[in-house]
């Protein structure tokens, strides 16, 4: 992990925040606190990283040890890895998931950023009609995707699209639309309108007024939204497993759900494929990190 | 702006947002709804029973149990990750060598998705092959039954949900912490406030906005747990650990009772907006009195 920290992010929100506390006299710092604070801290954070250790850790143990003695760390072997890259198909639920995360985030965001345009810039004939659309599409959040599951299986029956991608790609694009445009119209509406209004002077219509200013103007809370929802797409496991029945198909969360089927007594090999799908996404959390702290914190405050 | 807002381009822009959204969300909600007053079996037409369904939901042990379990786990999971979460921010937000890091790590459980958390804690719950119970071993405590077992599952749930929650709760925790202003810490500093009198006067009132966020938050979170159970028990033994979710989906596509399905879908939803609602409500009331 790296080490780069996620102040960087929230200074600039509390340049004052930083300054250093001022001694007052009589109150001298307690070294001995300080110093048992911060061995409770390391404790604490070694404490909720275990988990993800002794699942890396067991990875390594021949199976027999697993169940017999899981604590002798003397003959570790890779043999569980070659059981889980022979029998998983790594390559194949990655790219399908990519694929899916591909598509719905883009179209999401992008459908997302049209109707939040409209919701903040464009002018109605009635002002009322533009709140009232706004409140309809920010009421989805209430909406929970368990009361979904079974009426999207049925329209995607009834749609023609059940078996393909198109089955998960068009209920995780509405699945976002809630939250985007609650980040994106809260976002446009405190945006001054000066360089729009200077753009559509220089000529500019609609569609350059949309894609070439706003858009570039909007990187941040674009960053937020394309974030959040690639996370949600590689977590989701519910509508997955309903909407995919071909196990080619399967995303990432659906062929983590088959492994305690899969490997009913070879936990070794449960273990290292467990660790073979944690790994690239402990990597790409740890590439991302700030950005995925900054993104996941926005969304919530504002939320 | 004017020119640009004919109402084609208008309706244009809108357009995409709002035929996906009420075609997968508006639309799904009310079909729900309406086949929760049907009996359905996945075949045929669906008959309406009016709230039979209802009425058969409160006839069922297996739905109390879940409910009380949700009631468990959601009891349980915020009386203990608020207070932790926030205590770990205050925490973590002292000048520690390598603070970034450790406040990077303990985030690291939220991205990781729900399913492996379960496949996770399946290697420490386990009561045979868990690391807890091995340690607990070391020490001379007989194995506990802690997933699969009678009573000790929505516990044990509890604590897999505050593990991955833990690290998102703190950050918003920890983000509200530095924006409070600083020349009010400061001033209270001067005036003689110690450490906890300054918390307890000065920083907790003022992060209640932030403790309302966090709370609500992991609330909705609870009432969503589906995938944890569905990995650590299945639910099991006979329905004794499932979540209100986890019975819906159970009853929904297992055992292809529809109707009744939807009709736990929809108490779900109510149920969840209910807490969310009272808790808002009652934070409101108690910030103007």
């Amino acid at each position: 992990m790296t080490s780069t920290s996620i102040d960087a992010e929230l200074r600039p929100l509390s340049e004052v925040a930083q300054k250093p506390p001022r001694s007052t006299p009589g109150r001298r710092p307690r070294r001995t606190v300080a110093i048992v604070l911060g061995i409770l801290a390391y404790l604490v954070t070694f404490l909720i990283v275990l988990p993800l250790f002794w699942i890396v850790l067991l990875s390594f143990q021949p199976s027999g040890n697993i169940l017999g003695n899981p604590f002798s760390f003397t003959e570790l072997t890779f043999d569980n890895y070659i059981n889980a890259i022979g029998s998983l198909p790594l390559v194949q639920m990655y790219s399908n998931t990519i694929f899916i995360a591909l598509v719905s985030v883009t179209v999401g965001a992008a459908i997302s950023f049209m109707a939040a345009f409209a919701l903040t810039r464009m002018i109605f004939r009635r002002r009322r009609l533009q709140s009232a659309l706004r409140f309809y599409l920010l009421a989805g959040l209430a909406v929970p995707v368990y009361i979904l599951l079974f009426p999207v299986y049925r329209l995607d029956l009834s749609l023609g699209v059940f078996g393909t991608y198109a089955a998960l790609i068009l209920p995780y694009i509405a699945v976002s639309i809630p939250f985007n445009t609650l980040l994106l119209t809260g976002f446009l509406r405190e945006f001054p309108s000066e360089i729009e209004e200077a753009a559509i002077i220089d000529g500019a219509g609609l569609w350059r007024l949309c894609w070439s200013v706003v858009l570039p103007l909007m990187r941040p809370v674009i960053a937020t939204v394309l974030i959040f929802n690639v996370v949600y797409v590689f977590n989701e496991f519910p509508f997955a497993s309903i909407l995919i029945n071909n196990p080619d198909m399967s995303t990432i969360s659906l062929a983590v759900s088959r492994f305690k089927g899969q490997y009913t007594v070879d936990y070794g090999a449960m273990m290292a494929s467990a660790t073979l799908v944690l790994l690239p996404q402990l990597i790409i959390y740890a590439l991302f990190q700030r950005h995925v702290i900054a993104g996941m914190t926005v969304g919530a405050v504002k939320g | 702006m004017i020119w640009i807002s004919s109402r084609w381009k208008i309706l244009l822009m809108l357009a995409p947002a709002l035929i996906f959204f009420s075609l997968f969300i508006v639309y799904p909600v009310l079909y729900s709804l309406g086949f929760s007053f049907t009996k359905f079996q996945g075949f045929g037409t669906p008959e309406f029973i009016g709230l039979d369904n209802y009425a058969a939901l409160g006839a069922d042990p297996f739905f109390w149990q879940s409910l009380q379990n949700t009631i468990v786990i959601l009891v349980v999971s915020i009386a203990l990750l608020v207070p932790a979460s926030f205590a770990l921010a205050l925490l973590l937000r002292r000048k520690i060598a390598g603070g970034g890091a450790l406040r990077a790590l303990v985030f690291g459980p939220a991205i990781i998705a729900p399913i492996l958390v379960g496949l996770i804690w399946v290697f420490i719950l386990d009561p045979k092959i868990g690391l807890l119970n091995r340690v607990l071993g070391f020490m001379g405590v007989a194995p506990i039954q802690w997933i699969g077992g009678d009573t000790l599952t929505p516990y044990a749930v509890s604590l897999v949900f505050i593990w991955s929650s833990i690290g998102f709760a703190m950050t918003i925790f920890y983000a509200g912490l530095q924006q409070l202003p600083h020349d009010v810490m400061e001033a209270s500093a001067l005036d003689g406030a110690s450490g906890w009198q300054q918390l307890r006067f000065v920083t907790i009132p003022m992060m209640k906005e932030t403790f309302a966020i966090v709370t609500i938050l992991m609330i909705t979170n609870v009432f969503k747990i589906f995938e944890l159970v569905f990995v650590l028990t299945g639910g099991g033994p006979v329905h004794r650990s499932e979540t209100l979710v986890s019975y819906m989906y159970f009853v929904t596509f297992t055992n292809q009772q529809y109707g009744l399905g939807m009709a736990i879908a929809v108490v779900v939803t109510l149920l969840g907006a209910a807490v969310s609602i009272g808790y808002l409500a009652l934070s409101r009331g108690r910030r103007t009195a």
